[in-house]
């Protein structure tokens, strides 16, 4: 056991670390791209100099990718974080929920019908129910002490079907480009966003994410035992119901700008968990960093990556965390097979 | 009252169509047994097939034909059955001719011929030589190369006043579409650019011959005069249509600095070109060249 003054030194070292590479991958991101600028000229163009072409695309086109990026990476890492926290496990994650695929079908349901602008708030609001209601049912499914296995095949079911009503609905409507759409929703890009994005997924990010800050101290509770955490003050059923507030705000907003990216949330509080330790109240702030950081760095990849058309951002964090995956149920391979028997 | 005197117009149009058919109407039913039947499983093939052949020839159309805002003759295509674009309800029809493009639906196509069914492919007209040529094969089919001849010399016709009307400035203009597709030199749209004395930017884009698509930023860093849109309206439908109304090209692009000409006549090469020629001068006075 690490001693709580050491940890916390440690801690906090790892927070400083990843802000800092945080911060070195957003500049990178503002740097890259299809027309070549000089770092110099970024930052020039980025604070008001160079000409007007430079400064529209550090601006207008690199400035707001990067804050997405950023934003989504974190909003994804906390929400796994606080998923895994919540139900004491560790392949719980908004994608494995089926929570993105969701949101998208959300969000393209109102698209087809033609009910609204594509940069409406009325598209993350519908992603954000269709999100919190996917979490919901999922959790309802599994039950109370759920078993990994449960969550598991329960996620994939829900994924799966919201991946096809998002491609039916899109099918469905009129709209002949409807296989270009589907991709997007269904891969996710951070590709030519603008700041009418940013400020469409922001307000939900925010607040999702000040809603499962705010219950960290219960995580620790939490970890100790349902019991426990009862014993302690606190109010397990309306925990549940904040986590997934929190979780269906945050992804819903992503997910309504930028597509369904998967396995960040997943993937990033494993990083974190050799690092920091197991006190899920204490993952949080660092999932949520080191989301941004793999988010930023596969939103780089897409662009320097040689390609003829443009590679999805979330085909890149599926062919990273897919793997990850694998290797996880293989660890709880126990586990799994316990649920069998 | 107005109602009713439409009423009035109404029965006085129909009377007149049913006393002209009565008149000629034994002769072109004779004509029209001869003549061969078609059926279009392609939106562009639907507008020369509707210009040029006699209704009774058209045995079908593609389902994109009634789509009002790619389909120029969308109106009149509701005259006509809507086909699935499939194979099967091509071959119920047992039409003498098929007419499809030469680059979509080729399982269909395949199967079609392979069941015996006259397959005749059009490919992507990619300049003014290549729409003459498709409105005269298409006349030839139909066996009216009369009214090919006269789309022609009407295309020629809007080719000689786009010429009287050329901009005062050879413009570097960008026909850029939905999830930033440009066309490229090798294109209809950029023959119309011409005509009008503009220059199409897109020959400075690497890699972009026919059409390709283009990122926001070397949009941005090509700064094209102006840009050719198929819409003005400031409704994104989809993410592909919210790429044109990126802040960043509304600011370098507003509305003064927008050629707008409707997707209908700029998707097809085809008897649509002459309107696409008006429209393209009627814009470049309004944008005040």
């Amino acid at each position: 056991m690490v001693m709580p003054d050491i940890a916390d030194r440690r801690r906090t070292t790892v927070v400083i670390a990843l802000c800092a590479g945080v911060a070195v991958l957003s500049l990178v991101s503002l740097g890259v791209g299809p027309v070549k600028l000089s770092p110099l000229a970024v930052l020039d163009a980025l604070f008001g100099g160079g000409s007007e072409v430079q400064r529209i695309i550090v601006q207008e086109i690199r400035l707001p990718r990067a804050i997405l990026g950023l934003a989504i990476g974190g909003i994804l890492g906390l929400s796994g974080a606080a998923l895994q926290g919540l139900l004491r496990n560790p392949l719980a994650s908004p994608s494995l929920f089926g929570a993105p695929q969701s949101a998208a079908f959300g969000a393209v349901l109102v698209i087809a019908t033609g009910l609204a602008d594509v940069r409406s708030y009325a598209l993350p609001g519908a992603a954000v129910v269709a999100a919190f209601a996917s979490v919901f049912v999922l959790l309802m499914v599994a039950g109370r002490n759920a078993g990994l296995l449960l969550l598991i095949l329960a996620g994939l079911a829900i994924s799966s079907l919201a991946g096809a009503a998002t491609s039916l609905a899109m099918n469905l409507s009129s709209n002949p480009f409807a296989a270009l759409e589907i991709a997007f929703w269904l891969l996710g890009s951070l590709e030519d966003r603008s700041f009418q994005h940013v400020m469409l997924a922001m307000p939900f990010i925010v607040v999702g994410a000040a809603i499962l800050l705010s219950q960290r101290h219960a995580f620790r509770a939490l970890s100790l035992g349902e019991e426990t955490a009862q014993s302690l003050g606190v109010n397990v059923g309306r925990l549940r119901l904040l986590v997934i507030l929190g979780v269906a705000l945050g992804v819903g907003g992503a997910v309504a700008v930028a597509g369904a990216i998967g396995f960040i949330g997943l993937v990033a509080p494993h990083l974190m968990r050799p690092l920091i330790g197991y006190d899920p109240s204490r993952l949080l702030v660092p999932s949520a960093l080191t989301g941004a950081a793999l988010l930023l760095a596969a939103d780089i990849a897409v662009r320097i990556i040689p390609s003829t058309s443009d590679i999805k951002v979330g085909v890149l964090t599926s062919i990273i965390g897919v793997p990850f995956f694998l290797y996880l149920i293989v660890r709880e391979r126990r586990a799994l097979g316990g649920g069998v028997a | 009252m107005p109602l009713s005197k439409r009423k009035c117009e109404r029965i006085y149009g129909g009377f007149a169509v049913f006393v002209l058919a009565f008149t000629f109407g034994i002769s072109a039913h004779v004509q029209a047994a001869d003549l061969p039947r078609v059926a279009s499983i392609n939106l562009c093939t639907d507008q020369l097939l509707m210009k040029l052949a006699d209704p009774v020839q058209i045995l079908g159309l593609s389902p994109y034909s009634r789509d009002k805002v790619r389909s120029w003759a969308a109106t009149e295509a509701r005259k006509y059955r809507r086909l699935s674009g499939e194979a099967e309800d091509v071959l119920i029809l047992k039409p003498d001719i098929v007419v499809a493009g030469r680059y979509t639906k080729r399982a269909t196509r395949e199967l079609l011929k392979r069941q015996g069914q006259r397959v005749v492919e059009f490919d992507i007209a990619k300049s003014i030589d290549d729409v003459k040529g498709q409105l005269r094969k298409m006349g030839a089919l139909v066996q009216h190369p009369d009214r090919a001849e006269a789309e022609v010399a009407r295309l020629d016709a809007a080719i000689a006043r786009a010429r009287q009307a050329v901009a005062r400035k050879p413009y570097r203009v960008l026909a850029v579409s939905r999830r930033g597709w440009v066309s490229g030199d090798d294109s209809v749209t950029s023959a119309l650019l011409s005509i009008a004395g503009l220059s199409n930017a897109a020959s400075g884009l690497a890699g972009i011959r026919h059409g390709g698509f283009a990122k926001l930023e070397t949009i941005v860093a090509l700064r094209p005069d102006f840009i050719l849109v198929s819409d003005g309206s400031n409704v994104a439908e989809d993410e592909g249509r919210a790429l044109l109304l990126h802040p960043a090209l509304e600011r370098l692009y507003p509305p003064s600095r927008r050629i707008v000409i409707p997707e209908d006549l700029t998707v097809c090469g085809g008897p649509m070109l002459p309107d696409a020629l008006d429209r393209l001068v009627a814009e470049l006075k309004r944008i005040g060249d």
